[in-house]
């Protein structure tokens, strides 16, 4: 076996990378890693951790002088922290936390805190980083520090006090967002909090003081491991207990719709039927809300991921998972007019949206209440919308909205005087759009609403 | 350890450590003592959380196929 193909995103940590054989994750080790390695393997503590469900398993494939090589349970499909709602974050965040006091414990230390070695899998937050764990020094601070609290509670503190959307602020700061804007940032209320002011105010004001300290570390500080259990303790409680400063009442979206519940049951129906003809086990939802439509489908399905724009509808959809231990389901934060780019170094670290999706590659694609957002809000043409789906749906289900409709009304009011230039937006043109990229299997109308469901086949695949 | 650092740390963030640490220590200990005082008088509130407590339990550290026996 050879560790060619190394990820592009494995290349900052030097005790290892990650690399790709036959469309397989694995984790090649280098020497200078092994004497860690062995230890958290020989004492148990991998495995202590893999069992609480903290740490994603793996099992040892080659163990040679030169390099060990690991292959860790797969991630079907890898969200990352600009795509998380308020409480996903959290529950990263305190994941985090959680290892780096059991590592202390048992004598090690996480030595990098990056939001990036978290994600969700099976209904829950994992951390799939299985090099970050270093020996802890007698004394010597926690060096993630830094990078805690600019990954992790610098953007939880911009959401709470500055709106949601400051979550995405990881997708500009891949290495976190900067101490000091989060300082300048933070309402004055939190300079006066003790914690607050000692974790961010202050520690903006000495990062500023020793930016310029080319020395380094002749000024080595000394912190007994009470004192950073203190910290992390400190750090959970706070981050287990915040809230959003405006938390917004949310789930009374499907009162809104103006749907009958004959006509909301009819929908489910509809969807159920056409998922059990396929036989499909993965799905994903486009703007599905808090996943009500994906937990009325009757068969049981593999995996769906369900994303919608509203952070809050994320959020309880989250809340759900949690309360109901769902592993199936895969909630996250998604804009259709802007999905997540590549980013990071050669634009390769961090994968699209759409590069992921069309791995992931989901027996259907769920589109419901969505078309006229993209049309009429977006201005997005039937085309473009058409092909955007066609380009990683095998199977399409689609609900278009017709003109009567009360959203489509609203939606259409808005744009005033150029209310004419919408004129395209009807059922004929949208079939005629879509034809060029789906094959036609079906279409049901829904009673007593101005609504129409598609069942599509992609004609590529 | 891993000597050389492949990001940086922050000197500044490890000179305040001892700072942040004792701020917290003082939170930390306030926070028992009035959970203490409010247990003793009886109006401590059960938290309703989906989130877990920070200390991992000692039962989730066993070994899985154990609790596949016991299922």
């Amino acid at each position: 076996m050879t560790s060619q193909n190394r990820h592009s995103s494995s290349f900052r940590d030097p005790s290892g990378f990650v690399f790709v054989n036959n469309d397989i994750i694995k984790r090649s080790i280098s020497p200078l890693y092994f004497e860690q390695y062995n230890l958290l393997k020989s004492t148990g503590f991998f495995k202590k951790l893999q069992n609480a469900g903290l740490l994603i398993p793996h099992e040892e494939l080659l163990a040679s002088e030169e390099e060990i090589i690991i292959q860790p349970e797969q991630i079907s499909f890898i969200n990352y922290p600009y795509e998380w709602s308020f409480n996903q974050y959290k529950e990263a965040a305190l994941l985090t936390l959680k290892i780096q006091k059991f590592a202390l414990e048992n004598g090690f230390s996480l030595k990098d805190a990056s939001a990036f070695n978290v994600t969700f899998q099976k209904g829950k937050m994992i951390f799939i980083d299985t090099l970050s764990f270093d020996f802890y020094t007698e004394n010597s601070p926690w060096r993630a520090y830094k990078q805690f609290i600019s990954h992790f509670f610098g953007p939880l503190l911009l959401a709470k006090y500055n709106g949601l959307e400051s979550l995405k602020l990881m997708n500009s700061f891949i290495d976190g967002v900067p101490i000091k804007m989060v300082s300048s940032m933070l309402p004055f209320k939190t300079r006066i909090h003790p914690f607050l002011y000692s974790n961010i105010h202050l520690l903006a004001k000495f990062e500023d003081k020793h930016n310029e300290d080319y020395k380094g570390e002749s000024r080595s500080s000394n912190l007994s491991k009470k004192a950073q259990l203190n910290i992390i303790k400190g750090l959970y409680d706070f981050i287990k207990k915040m809230s959003l400063e405006r938390s917004s009442e949310w789930g009374d979206y499907y009162d809104k719709t103006n749907y009958a519940n004959d006509a909301f049951d009819q929908k489910a129906t509809i969807i159920d039927n056409w998922i059990n003809q396929l036989k499909a086990k993965t799905v994903i939802d486009i703007g599905g809300n808090d996943g009500t439509f994906v937990r009325k489908i009757n068969q049981e399905l593999k995996e769906a991921l369900v994303c919608d724009i509203d952070y809050n509808a994320v959020d309880a959809n989250h809340k759900y998972v949690k309360t109901n231990k769902e592993t199936f389901m895969l909630p996250f934060v998604f804009d259709i007019l802007n999905p997540s780019a590549n980013i990071g170094f050669n634009n390769t670290e961090r994968d699209s949206f759409l590069k992921r999706i069309k791995n992931y590659a989901p027996d259907a694609t769920m589109a419901l209440a969505v078309i006229h957002h993209m049309t009429l809000s977006g201005n997005i043409p039937f085309e473009m919308s058409a092909e955007f789906f066609s380009s990683f749906s095998k199977y399409l289900i689609i609900e278009f909205p017709k003109r009567n409709d009360s959203w489509v009304k609203r939606l259409l009011k808005t744009k005033g005087e150029f209310k004419a230039h919408f004129d395209f937006y009807n059922i004929g043109n949208f079939e005629a759009n879509y034809s060029k990229y789906f094959e036609f299997i079906e279409k049901l109308a829904i009673d007593n609403s101005d609504r129409v469901m598609y069942f599509y086949k992609n004609k590529k695949n | 350890m891993i000597h050389f650092l492949y990001f940086d740390p922050g000197l500044g963030a490890m000179i305040i450590q001892a700072i942040v640490a004792a701020v917290a220590g003082v939170i930390l200990f306030s926070k028992n003592l009035m959970f203490k005082i409010k247990t003793f008088l009886g109006i401590a509130k059960q938290e309703d959380d989906v989130f877990d407590d920070i200390d991992v339990k000692d039962s989730d550290l066993e070994s899985k196929s154990k609790s596949d026996i016991t299922k």
